[in-house]
Order: structure tokens, then sequence, then C-alpha cells
């Protein structure tokens, strides 16, 4: 059938006649619409000015409405990889899609999605996805540092109430981009249904989001997976997708952490299993630049000061850039440490490989710890030997001479290589990661450098203090020797370069990479001979940057040469991570050169001011780490003590002043004079000539002088540059070609910026200029340090956002470590000047309209503001008209109020949002109340009514003593002057207190009072804030717990949780009502009123009818039986009487209304008849008088 | 919440650290003041200084021991207002007037500060120093508008010498937000000098003369130098008799350079003759001016922390030699704000007669905001 598919009769192009005349003509003109114009102007003339007028207002409008305040674009040349947030109800398909993506970008599968997972998707673009979980304390989190958001609905049930949930979250912290993806579409049978639900919920989602937000529909599954068409084009959409900064995101640093390690020593976590814990946090960082030793705050855990932060080598790394248009299999990275994905994974001290996926049969079944760091957490005291060596490291870092490292060798019992057990969840296997113990020498042998290093004893032994991670010797030296390994090519991919120590049998995949570098090794053999002082420089390589520096600057008090190659090798800190330590020297001398020339410009000045600094640092930090008594240098620290109390005084008064009475003094300041002589570019002489060749000649208007240009045909000159002959003439001078091309060039250029300046001075706004500015503000911010090396970058402007950093924090609690789950992001936001501390902060509030009830001042509400997510007792209050805050009970339904609590200073401006509780799922809209932070403060001025109440107990005229509102003469002392008020209204002050009883005092009023009335007095009690700040702990409780956090409860669930049942007060309780029957007096009018009254008005005071006396009551008749049947005949006939009188006045009263119509009628007829006669009378009358006027007019009648 | 203070000890450079302690928040210690002096303990001039502190601020502590030897400093939130402090005569205004200015335009309600106390003596900058060095500066970093101002003249009395004061001077600043980053390599040419030579409760004389001679040496450089004499009589002198010279060279791109001498303190050490006065000062203003810079040396610190209190941006200030006190400082920056200054000597050029050495100090703002100011 689809053979005989009949084929369509394909449209013939006409090239002949004349339609293709037409045509032609058509594309020969262009646009007709030049033609139009001139042909029918009428058409496009101004019909109305008026509408003229407004339709340019309106594209006026709409074109400022566009704007946005310019910011300076901070974005760095290799931005972070972008956060792709996946998000949904559970069962929706996040994670099939996150595979699918991963599947479509890197070609790999990944099974298991835990933690943030980043890839290389474009030459330019890095992603990083990171799944959220139906808890909302993630959601919460991840909105915090998504740039785009997946969100995913299922279009066969609809929206959930989480995907709102979200949207909300998103909104006050920042808008994200934000994509919906529909999916669950297959389960459509009907095609009608399926438009219309697609239909139905674009526009819920554009309502929620934006007008013509993006909508993705992935239809149906295919084995499980989406279809791969779709998810290219989701892919396609993501990796062009351009980003808004946002506000916050943009002024703090943060990094979603991809990799933990603990580097608690394992002796003290024997002994004490619940210490605080070392922790190694790695990530990207993102957002702005960090500073070292920064406060920062883990969402989840809480405030942490890192103790130590440094870049390592990017994991994954963006293809160089070759032009070529897609990327090779090799740049396609995928790096996910807490899924098992890492490839090769650098520490400071350690290595860490990871084989490729297809190596190992994969064991799913088995339930295990997920993550190589609980693994490993579990693994670290199996063995006693373990355990045994962990102490001696310990013991080594006390004293060196205790070392048992040193006495095995000596003995020489102890064999090559130690094992540490680590998991791999990636291929669910137990691996053997390699340690070396008889490391210094086996090294050396291995790389052939003489074992003068290990002599050089003190040096060496150092370098093994400073490292705080007892583990670090050992695995020092095997990093070394991988990184080495896998220097040459830089994506590091899965290179397995231990296997021979391993004794697994790995396979060799990149063996180029190997040769490389064993080159290298082999050149920079020859270099060093036993220079004691590089082995020691390579080791601190791996130390931290900050005891690097320290070290650094002790030894430039002790002695130059060391300093120089010390800090040389400080420059060259990358390849020193690297390289062994033959090897380096090659580097180090190169290095130090390069320093060399770096120190010739900018001499010890900068020694002078931070040099000190650091020493005095280290003094403090002594007891953390020793580094050793040889280099402290005490010189500075006695200068310090001396001047430590010297007078506080901003002048600068030199020693040695200049004598100012020498002429060569003199001389040598003459330049700094508008007097004294200019530069080349400056020099007015030099200016003059250049304005006058700009500009040729003028004529000098007020003397009528012309002058003539200098240069008469520069312009000409200007115009075509070949008039050399004519420019040589001009040129008296300079007979140089070259120079004079150049003068020429500069002119011309000079000439352009003025005439665009002057061109576009017109048109430039302020918004123009405003942009301008940050353009040349953003540019410098990028060549400023463009130049320098990234480890002297870092001190000056922090590590910048893009690198790969590990951020060591000291005193992490040790549940973080023991219940970490990797689905649950971890996230170590920055925190800026002050905003570690509590205080009170004043906000903005409402409550939001989704959300059932209102919230209740003094309930404990969750907030998350900032980075944190913390409990907190709000107090709402609401402003008076005349400025004073006034504390409400609970939020007003529909309107925006205040709320007031005790939490951690934030920036005014940043939104928040309020949720009553985190654990468990509920039905409900969870989001209570979302706002904005207005206002810092320490103090508070939030108060509330009360009502001081008090009795007369003496009135005098307006006068009256009161008693009963306070109880001593101070208290009223204290109120002396204040208004007063009864109940019905009558207003008064407060006099004078009176010695008894106490607390009375006289008050005055404006009218009498009764002694039933009440006082009262209405003052405004300050109310003060509890001081309850509660970080939300999430990331602490055990894993599948972690939903579950609730803090302090509020009074109502205390009670519905404890069964106590409020005992209201008595007087609120109803009773019976039992009223008393009201009894009335009698009116009594005095009896001369009574007189005076008139009779209407006078009581009837009648006395009432006695008894009817027996001689006045009347006999009863009783009637014999034929009187009463006489009687009964008369009735009867009265009866018949009554009724043919009845009928026959009805009668007459019929014929008598006849008669009066018929009267009527006359009357009218009558009246007609007489009407029309008086209106003949006056016609004839009215005759009468015309004709006689007529005749008066024509004069006196002949016949008078 | 992780406490994160500072320790310091000895009292020097005291200023600096409780200033720099309320912009970042930070808690700051102070041990060993003057513990093995004589008197040991806090001075009353440095009680006096924090007193002023604790007045501009809202829900600062400060907790001093027994013998004043150690000083606990919580900041608080910067309040501003109308505030009124009569300065210990022990130092002049200007000494407390320094830390006004860093703090000024990070108040919650724009200062308006009323000083009272010694405007002129020989250790601190004298207030007609900071007002005509340190406003334009802080007009370069955008903290300007009206209301902006330092007046020494109010409506009764003004100037007060050493040592028995008695001046009166109002500091007014504006609120900013942001403070904007700023390029300043190229201080320009001097264009013209100006000068105040006052005196106070001595024979008005002695400021023409002062004007004189401080004229014969500046006049060889350029001619435009007009130097004011400001005699103040009756109740506006204060109450100790003195006189002094501030001279202020402004450069063509507004840079402002400056250098005040005063006579000694009546009744300590040897008086001295107005015309040596005059020509040491205008010697002094050589000197700064050899130094160079497009600060002058008395206000680098300032410009500093202005360029650390800036957006997430570059700045950049071409100075003259670091003072030590601004070598303390920066080391002070770094302490409290993470923050490393770039600094970058610049050698004169061989046949260049622009004075000695320059440094050109850069520094990536931290991106402060003005926390305390209230959002309507």
């Amino acid at each position: 059938m689809d053979g005989k598919v009949k084929k369509q009769k394909p449209h013939q192009q006409k090239h002949s006649g004349p339609k293709a005349e037409k045509k032609k003509l058509k594309k020969q003109n262009g646009s007709t619409e030049e033609d139009e114009r001139k042909r029918n102007p009428k058409a496009f003339a101004v019909q109305s000015a008026v509408r003229m007028a407004k339709t340019f207002h309106r594209a006026q409008d709409i074109k400022t409405k566009k704007h946005h305040v310019p910011v300076v674009d901070r974005t760095p040349l290799e931005p972070p990889p972008i956060v792709i947030v996946v998000v949904g109800p559970p069962k929706v398909g996040k994670s099939t899609l996150i595979r699918c993506l991963i599947k479509n970008f890197t070609r790999q599968k990944l099974t298991d999605i835990c933690g943030p997972v980043t890839i290389v998707s474009g030459k330019k673009r890095r992603l990083t996805f990171m799944e959220c979980n139906n808890d909302i304390n993630s959601m919460i989190d991840l909105a915090k540092v998504a740039d785009l958001v997946l969100m995913l609905i299922d279009a066969s049930f609809g929206f959930e109430m989480e995907t709102f949930e979200f949207l909300n979250i998103c909104q006050v912290h920042g808008f994200p981009r934000i994509m919906g993806v529909l999916t669950h579409l297959d389960a459509f049978k009907n095609n009608k249904t399926l438009r219309k639900t697609k239909k139905n919920l674009k526009h819920r989602f554009w309502t929620e989001v934006y007008q013509g937000a993006k909508l993705f529909y992935l239809s149906g599954m295919v084995y499980g997976e989406y279809q791969n068409q779709e998810v290219k084009n989701l892919g396609r959409f993501i990796s062009v997708m351009k980003f808004r900064p946002l506000v916050w995101q943009t002024s703090h640093p943060y990094v979603l952490a991809d990799r933990i390690e603990d580097l608690t020593d394992p002796e003290r976590l024997r002994t004490d299993p619940k210490c605080d814990r070392t922790v190694s946090l790695y990530g990207y960082l993102r957002g702005t630049h960090l500073k070292n030793k920064g406060q920062v705050h883990i969402p989840g855990v809480g405030d942490f000061q890192m103790s130590d932060v440094n870049f390592l080598p990017d994991p994954c790394p963006l293809p160089g850039t070759q032009k070529k248009r897609a990327l090779n299999e090799k740049e396609r990275l995928l790096y996910a440490p807490m899924a098992g994905v890492g490839g090769v994974v650098y520490d400071k001290d350690a290595v860490y490989i990871d084989l490729p996926a297809n190596h190992v049969k994969q064991l799913q079944e088995e339930v295990r710890p997920t993550t190589e760091l609980v693994q490993s957490l579990i693994e670290t005291h199996v063995t006693l030997d373990a355990k045994m060596a962990a102490s001696k490291v310990s013991l080594f870092s006390g004293s060196a001479g205790l070392d048992p490292t040193d006495i095995s060798e000596q003995s020489g019992v102890q064999e090559g290589l130690r094992e540490i057990h680590v998991w791999d969840p990636h291929t669910q296997t137990q691996r053997r990661k390699v340690v070396f113990t008889g490391d210094e020498e086996e090294e050396n042998d291995v790389s052939g450098s003489s074992s003068d290093e290990d002599d050089d004893g003190s040096d060496s032994d150092q370098e093994n203090q400073e490292e705080d991670d007892d583990l670090s010797t050992f695995l020092k030296e095997a990093r070394a020797k991988s990184e080495k390994a896998t220097r040459g090519s830089t994506p590091p991919v899965k290179k397995p370069k231990l296997e021979e120590m391993k004794g697994e049998k790995e396979v060799v995949t990149e063996a180029p990479a190997f040769a490389d570098s064993e080159d290298e090794l082999e050149k920079s053999e020859a270099d060093s001979e036993g220079e004691g002082e590089a082995e020691r420089a390579g080791d601190s390589g791996h130390c931290s940057k900050e005891s690097e520096e320290d070290s650094e600057e002790e030894e430039e008090d002790g002695d130059d040469e060391s300093m120089e190659e010390e800090i040389g090798a400080d420059d060259s800190d990358e390849e020193e991570e690297q390289g062994t330590l033959k090897w380096k020297e090659g580097l180090q001398q190169k290095a130090s050169a390069a320093f060399l020339r770096h120190q010739e410009a900018a001499p010890n000045l900068r020694k002078l001011v931070y040099g000190s600094v650091v020493e005095a640092e280290d003094s403090e930090e002594e007891e953390e780490e020793e580094l050793g008594g040889l280099f402290r240098v005490n010189r500075p620290q006695k200068s310090k003590r001396v001047q430590a109390n010297a007078l506080d005084c901003s002048h600068f008064n030199p020693d040695i002043s200049h004598n100012w009475d020498l002429e060569e003094m003199l001389n040598s300041i003459r330049d700094c004079f508008v007097t004294g002589q200019w530069e080349e570019g400056q020099d007015a002489a030099t200016l003059l000539k250049e304005d006058e060749e700009l500009y040729g000649d003028f004529e000098d208007l007020e003397t009528g002088k012309v002058h003539k240009g200098v240069t008469g045909e520069q312009d000409q000159a200007e115009k075509s540059e070949s008039d050399e002959a004519d420019d040589e003439d001009q040129q008296v001078k300079m007979d140089d070609e070259e120079v004079q091309k150049n003068k020429r060039l500069e002119k011309k250029r000079r000439l352009k910026e003025r005439f665009d300046t002057e061109y576009d001075d017109g048109d430039a706004t302020y918004f123009d200029d405003l942009k301008e500015e940050m353009q040349k503000q953003a540019e410098l911010n990028r060549a400023e340090f463009e130049d320098m090396d990234d480890e002297s970058r870092v001190q000056y402007e922090g590590f910048r956002p893009g690198m790969y950093v590990r951020l060591e924090i000291s005193s992490l609690p040790c549940e973080f470590v023991t219940n970490f789950d990797p689905h649950y992001p971890i996230i170590i936001g920055g925190l800026g000047t002050s905003e570690g501390n509590v205080g009170y902060l004043q906000m903005r509030l409402k409550k939001h309209r989704w959300y059932e009830r209102i919230l209740k001042t003094r309930d404990p509400l969750i907030l998350s503001l900032g980075w944190r997510r913390f409990q907190t007792i709000p107090l709402y209050h609401i402003e008076d008209h005349n400025g004073r805050h006034r504390l409400l009970k609970y939020t007003p339904q529909h309107m925006h109020c205040g709320a007031s609590i005790w939490g951690p200073i934030t920036p005014q401006g940043t939104g928040f949002l309020a949720v009553q509780s985190v654990s468990g799922v509920k039905a409900n809209f969870r989001i209570a109340a979302t706002g904005v932070v207005l206002d810092l403060d320490k103090s508070v001025t939030i108060v509330k009514k009360l009502k001081l109440i008090g009795y007369p107990y003496k009135i005098f005229q307006n006068t009256c003593f009161i008693k009963g509102m306070f109880n001593t003469v101070l208290e009223v002392a204290k109120f002396e002057g204040a208004s007063i008020r009864t109940v019905s209204g009558i207003r008064g002050q407060i006099k004078k207190a009176l010695s008894t009883p106490p607390g009375a005092f006289r008050a005055t009023f404006e009218d009498r009072l009764l002694m039933s009335d009440i006082v009262f007095l209405r003052s405004w009690y300050p109310v003060s804030i509890p001081q309850l700040y509660n970080p939300i702990t999430s990331l602490l409780l055990p894993v599948g717990q972690k939903d579950m956090w609730s803090g302090m409860r509020t009074v109502g669930q205390l009670k519905h949780d404890l069964g106590v049942r409020n005992k209201p007060s008595i007087d609120s309780l109803y009773k019976p009502i039992t009223r008393a029957p009201r009894h009335f007096n009698p009116l009594h009018i005095p009896k001369e009123l009574q007189k005076a009254l008139p009779f209407k008005s006078k009581p009837k005071l009648l006395q009432p009818k006695g008894k009817v006396p027996r001689d006045l009551k009347r006999a009863s008749v009783i009637r014999e039986p034929h009187e009463r049947k006489v009687a009964e005949l008369l009735r009867a006939l009265s009866t018949v009487h009554h009724h043919k009188k009845k009928v026959a006045q009805r009668a007459h009263h019929a014929k008598h209304k006849e008669f009066l119509q018929q009267k009527e009628k006359d009357e009218e007829a009558k009246m007609k008849r007489m009407k029309d006669a008086r209106k003949k009378l006056y016609r004839i009358m009215g005759q009468k008088d015309q004709k006689k006027q007529r005749s008066s007019l024509k004069g006196t009648p002949q016949d008078d | 919440m992780a406490s994160h203070g500072l320790t310091y000890e000895g009292c020097n450079f005291l200023r600096q650290r409780l200033v720099l302690s309320t912009l970042s928040g930070k808690r700051v210690k102070i041990k060993n003041i003057r513990s093995k002096d004589d008197e040991p303990g806090l001075r009353d001039f440095e009680a006096s200084f924090i007193r002023l502190l604790d007045k501009v601020t809202n829900g600062s502590t400060i907790e001093i021991n027994q013998t004043g030897t150690v000083l606990v400093y919580q900041p608080g939130l910067l309040y501003g207002g109308t505030v009124e402090h009569d300065c210990n005569p022990q130092r002049s205004v200007g000494y407390y007037l320094e830390a006004l200015l860093m703090l000024g335009p990070f108040m919650k309600s724009p200062l308006k500060a009323t000083l009272r106390g010694v405007t002129n003596d020989l250790t601190d900058p004298t207030v007609d120093l900071l007002k005509s060095t340190a406003l334009p500066v802080m007009k370069k970093f955008g903290i300007d508008g009206e209301g902006f101002d330092i007046k020494v003249r109010t409506s009764w009395y003004s100037r007060g010498m050493a040592p028995g004061g008695g001046g009166e001077v109002v500091f007014t600043c504006p609120v900013r937000k942001t403070v904007r980053p700023v390029q300043l390599t190229d201080p320009g040419k001097i264009k013209r000098i100006r000068g105040v030579a006052y005196s106070v409760r001595v024979s008005p004389q002695m400021g023409n003369r002062i004007v004189e001679s401080a004229r014969g040496i500046l006049n060889q450089f350029l001619p435009d130098i007009y130097i004011y004499t400001d005699h103040m009589k009756g109740a506006n002198s204060g109450k100790s008799p003195g006189f002094g010279l501030t001279l202020v060279a402004e450069t063509l791109n507004g840079c402002f350079l400056s250098a005040e001498m005063s006579s000694t303190p009546q009744g300590q050490g040897d008086p001295i003759l107005p015309e040596d006065l005059g020509r040491n000062c205008a010697k002094l203003l050589l000197e700064e001016i050899y130094r160079g810079g497009c600060v002058d040396s008395s206000n680098q610190s300032l410009a500093l922390l202005l360029m650390t209190l800036g957006q997430q941006d570059v700045s950049k200030v071409l100075l003259g030699p670091l003072s030590p006190y601004t070598i303390e400082f920066l080391r002070h920056i770094r302490d409290f704000f993470q923050i490393m200054f770039k600094i970058e000597v610049q050698k004169p050029l061989e046949d260049e007669r622009k004075g000695g050495d320059k440094v050109l100090m850069t520094c990536v703002g931290v991106g402060y905001s003005n926390i305390s100011k209230t959002l309507k």
C-alpha cells in the first residue's frame, strides 16, 4: 500500500509569461513599500495628530518597560556548570529524565542518580543535574541554587500541590528559569482529551510562570526511556538557554557539594565516635568570589567557619578551544562522585581513581550504603593494623622521635604497600586503595632520586606535621605519582594508574599520557641532584595554601634564596600538584625565575604590609598547625609589643624628611604643577597644534581675520592616505614615513572619537551612559587580574566562581557524616559581612492566599530566609497612622502586615517564605506566608494596648478621687498628666497622687462623674520579641527520616498532643438567664399639678365601682310558654320586616343612582349648550369690537 | 552561631579596630591596653571615643574590665541621627571625626553630629584639613548630596585650640546603600593652592605673618595661591590661644593634597614663630606633593576603606608612600574583610620631576551594602 501512494504533482514554477515577469520585477525592486508610499501618499499621511502621539507614547512606554537596571557583568570567563534542578512529585519520571539527558549528552548510562551529576554538554557549557526529592526542605534549598528548573508534571494526573509549592518558593527566592515538562502523556488514549489537557495545563502553567513559558511534552516511553528525539530537543533547549542573574545568587558565593570526605583523625573517632568531624566538601564555586576563612551556612546543618579553602584542578573541564563543532567522545565528561562516577578524583593529599563501569558486573541487589564515604567510614576501623598506622601518624605529628614508621623502616619489617578498603558504590564492590607505607624510601628508589630527601629530616618532618590528615603522608605519594601520570592530558578520565600496586587486574587505557610524563620525569631527573629544598617545596604543594603561605613568609624572613624558590614553587602550584620531586625541579627554576621578575616589579611592599600579619596569625593558630619551631620569627612580635600602645594617629610624619631648601629637591616636584612640563600628549602647545590640524582654517569673527590651517591639504590627506608628497612638504621636521603614518592614524582616530561623542551625545540617554559605564567596569574587572596566576589571584579577589574548590570545615556535627544521604543537596552558602550575626528583623509579611488558616502571633514559624531555614517566633504588627507599630493577635486575611522576628541578619529586600512545619506530607498547601525584609534593628518598637482601670470613690463637682488603677504613689507619679476617660466618654486628666489609699489619685474631668462610672487609662506597652532562633537541622537526621524534622510546637499542637483541654474562665461560660420580674411604681402627680392640668391630662381618679345594691339590681324575667311563643312570632315578623325594608332600600338606592346619573347627563348637556351659546355671544361681541376698532382706525365715522 | 571574634593587643589603632568591627559586624577583643604602664587602661579620650561610638550605634555592647586593660566590643547596627558629643580635649575633634567619616555613610538615618572640643591641635588632622580633603575623597566614591558637610562655624563659637578646646564642629553626612568603585590613577597637575591661616586669642597680625612666609615658598611653583586669614575673637575663639596654617593643593582632576601645622599648645613645649610655622607648613605641603598620589597621606585609610566596601568590582587608587597607619589599616582590613590589596609600586620615570615613588592600590570590593538603612 505504501508503495502505491500516489505522488502529488509538484509545483511548476513559471519561467515566462506575465506572472513570471511580475515576480521578477518584484524581486528586482526589493521592497514595494517605498513605491506604495510614493504612489499613494494620502494613505500614509497623518490622519490624526492625537492618535499619532498616542501610538508614539505607547511605543515609547513599551520600549522603556523592556529596560532593566543595568548591572555590571561579573560572569567569569569560564562559568561554573549550570545547575539544573529536576523537580516534581514522586513517580513523575525525574530520574528517568536525568538519565535520558545524561545519556543524550555523554552517551553514558548512569543507573543510580544520587547527588549532583556534572556533565560537559557543549564547547562552552557544562551542566549539573540535581534531582529534588519530595521534601519541602530540599525544595527550598534547591530553589536557592537553581539556574534552571525542569518542572516535571504528570499530565495524566494534572498539577499536584508540590508543583505550586515549588513555584512559590522560586518566586520568593528570585525566579530561576523554569521549564515545564509534561510526562505520562501516553496515558491518554483519546487524542482530543490529550490536546485539551495539554492546553489546560499549559495555560495554568503560564499564569504561574509567565505568558509563553516553555512547556515541553514527553510523549511516551520506549523501553523505560523517553523518546530520543524529544530528549534531544530538550537537551538542545537547555544548552542554548540564557539566564538572567539573580540578586541573591550573584551577591553570595555558594557551592553545591558534589563530594564530601571525612578527614577526622581515626584515633579520635575510635575514642569518641560522637566527636565533631573535620570534613572537606568539594564542588564548583558559584555566585561570586569566595574569601578564605569566611563564614558559611550549610542549610540543614548550621553556620560554620571555613578552616581552609583551596582550589583543585577541574574534574570536568571544558574542552579546549579548538575550532570544531562537536565534542568528541573523550570530551563528553561525566562527573558524579556521589553516584560513584568520578574518573580520577583529586584531593589535596590523595588521588582516587575510578574504573569504568563496564569493568565490573553490577550487583544491585545487595543493599549497602551507596556512597564511598559512608562505606569508608564503616571500614575505617576494621583492622588493628590500620588503627596502628593511624595512631602512628598522629604520634608522628606530635614528635618526630617517636615515629614508628621510622622504627619500622629501620627494622625493615614493614611491607611495601598497605591498603584502605574503599567501597566503590558504582561497581558495588569493595575496593582497596593502595597506600604506601614505606613511602619516602620507595618513592625515592623508583624515581631515582637520592635518599637525602629523607635525610633532610627536619624539613620533611615539618611538612608532615602540616598535614592534618594522618593518612596523607602515605596518600600524597600515591597521589603525586598518579597525578603525574594523569596530568599529561587534561581530562581526568578513568585512568587506572595504580593497578600494578593494587595487584588487581585492570586494563591500562591511557598509555601515551604515562609515557609523556615519563619523559618529563627523566628530564627533570637530570636537573635535580639531591636538592633537599626541592622535596620540601614539592611536599608543601599538597598542604593547604594558607599554611603554604605561612611557611613562605617565614622563609623569606629567614633567607632570601630559599624564599624565592619556595614562592616559585608556590606560584607554579598546579604543576607541582602533579609532579614528582625530580620533575618539579625544572619547573621550580622556571617558576622562580618568573617569580623574580614578578618580585622586581613589586618589591617588598606587599611583604611589608601583609607579611607580618601572616606571622601574627600563625601565632594564633599555633595549636592547630604547628609549623615547627625552626622558622618562627620573633622580631615582628617584639616590635609589635613595643608599639602596641603607641599613639593612635593618622598623620604621616616621616622621620627623614627632605630638605626643601635645596634647589634640586624643589626641582624634583616641578612637574606636579600646571606650570611644570606636561606630557607629550597633553602639552598645551602640541594640543593646540593638533587642534589646528584637526579643524584646519577658521575665521576669527571679531577681527575678521582668516586663519589658514597649518596644513591646508590635511583634510585631503585624511581622505586619501596616498597623498604622501603633500604631507612630506608639510611635515618639516619629520621625514620618517612611519611616524607620519602613525600620527595620521592617531589624528584620524581622535577625529572619529570626537565626531562619535558629538554625534552620539544627541541620542545618548542616561540608560546608555549607565550601560556603558557598567561595560567599562566589567572590562576592567576582567582585565585586572587576568595575567596573574591563580594562586596569587585567589589572594586578591578570593576564589572566583567557576573554580572547583575544596572547603574544609573543622567542626561539623558527627551526624552530618554518619547520616549522610546523597539524595539530599548539600549547599555551602557564603555569608556576607555581618550576615553571621543574629538580631531583630522587621519584615513585611502576607499570609499566602492559598493557605487556609491565619497565623497567630507567638506561634513558632519556620522561615526560609537567605540561605537559612530556621524556626522562630514572629510577632505580627501593623503600623498605625501615627507610625506606631501595634501588635496584632493574628495576621490579617488578605492584607500585608508587619512581622518582627529574632533571626539572622539578612540584607533588606531579601524575600522569605514561611511554613508551619517541614515534616511529613500534607494535602494542603504548605507555604503559610511570604514577605520581604524591611529593616534590621537592635531594638524593637512594637507595642500593645494596655488599659488600666480604676473606680471613683469620691466625686466632687468635676474633680474625682479614683482608686484601684495603681498600687503605689510612685506609679501615680509616673503617670501624672496622663489623659484618662470614662466608659461613657468623659475625658479627664490625672492630677496628683493621694497619700491614702496607696495608688489613689485626684483627677479632673470635663464633666461630673457618677459613682457607677469606670475610669480607664489607655497606654501602650512595649512587647519584647522572644529570642528564639532555631536552625533546622534536617540534614543531621537519620537516613530516611530527613523529612521528619520537628521543632518547637505551637501551644495548640502541644495541647492537642498532650490532651490538655483549655479551662475556660468562669465568666465566659454560658449560664441560664434568669430575669427578675420588673416592678413599676405608680406615677405620682402632686395635687397642685393635678389641679393645674387640663382635664384631658388629669388623672381620672374614679372610685372603683362598688357593689350594686340589691335594690338597684334588676330582676330577671321568666316568660310563660305562651308569652314565649308570642315573642318568637314577633321576632320572626320583625326579621321579615327587616328583610323587606332592606330590599326596598337597596332598590331605592339603585333608582336614586340612576336618577343621579341622568341628572348629571342633563347637566352636562345643559352646560354644553350654554357654552356654545356663550361662545356664539362672545364671537359676535368680538366681531363688533373689531368692527368698532377698524372704524376708529379709519377715522370718525361719517354717520356719527 | 559560631563566634568569630578577633583579638588584638594594645590600644594602638583602637579606632581602626572599632570602626572596622562596627562595619563588619565582627566582635573584637582588645587585651593588654597599657597593661605595663604606670596608668594602665584606657585613657579618657579613648573612653570618650567609645562613648561616641555607642551614641551612633544601636545595640552594641561594650565591656571594659576593672582596670580598663581589656575591652570587648560587640558591634550593633549603625543608627545615626542627631548626635551631640563633648569630645575629650586630650585629642582634637579630628580624632573623633575621622572615625565618623568612615561610619557616616552607612548609618540608618543621616548623621548630624555636633562635636565639641579642641578643633585644632598638633597631633590629629584638624577639622579644616578634613573638610578640605576628606570630603572630596568621599565624593569620588559617590557619597555626595546636600547636607554633606563639616561646618566649623556655628552660631556661637567655633575654634578651640589645645589644651582648652571650646570649639564646635557640625558634621552632616547623607546615607548611602552602596559605594561606587573608583579608578583614581591619575592625580593630574596641581592648579591651585588654597589655605587658611587661623589665629585665636592672639594678635590678628599673626595670620598675615604666616601667610607671607608660606607664600614665599610656594610662589616658586604656582601663582594661584590664596591663603585666607581667619581671626577669631571673643566668644568664637574658644578657651586657649594659638594659631596655625592649613594648606591644600588642588589638582586638575580634583584631587586634594594637604599639609597643616599649628602652634604648640599654651604652656607645653617651645613656642613657635608664625614665620617659621608658615615656612615649615609650606615645606610640609611640598613634602606631601613629593609623595603625591590621588589621596593625601592622612586620608589614605579612608580611601582604602571605601574601596574595600565598594561593589564587587575593581577599584584603583594611586597613593603616595603608605603611612604606617595605613599599613596597619590594610592588615586590619584583611582581618575583618579578608580583602587583600594588590600593591604595585610605580617608580617615576627618569626625566619626570613628579616626586617620589607612588603606590597603586588595587582591590576588589566586598560588595558591602548598608544593612542599617530602612527599606520602605
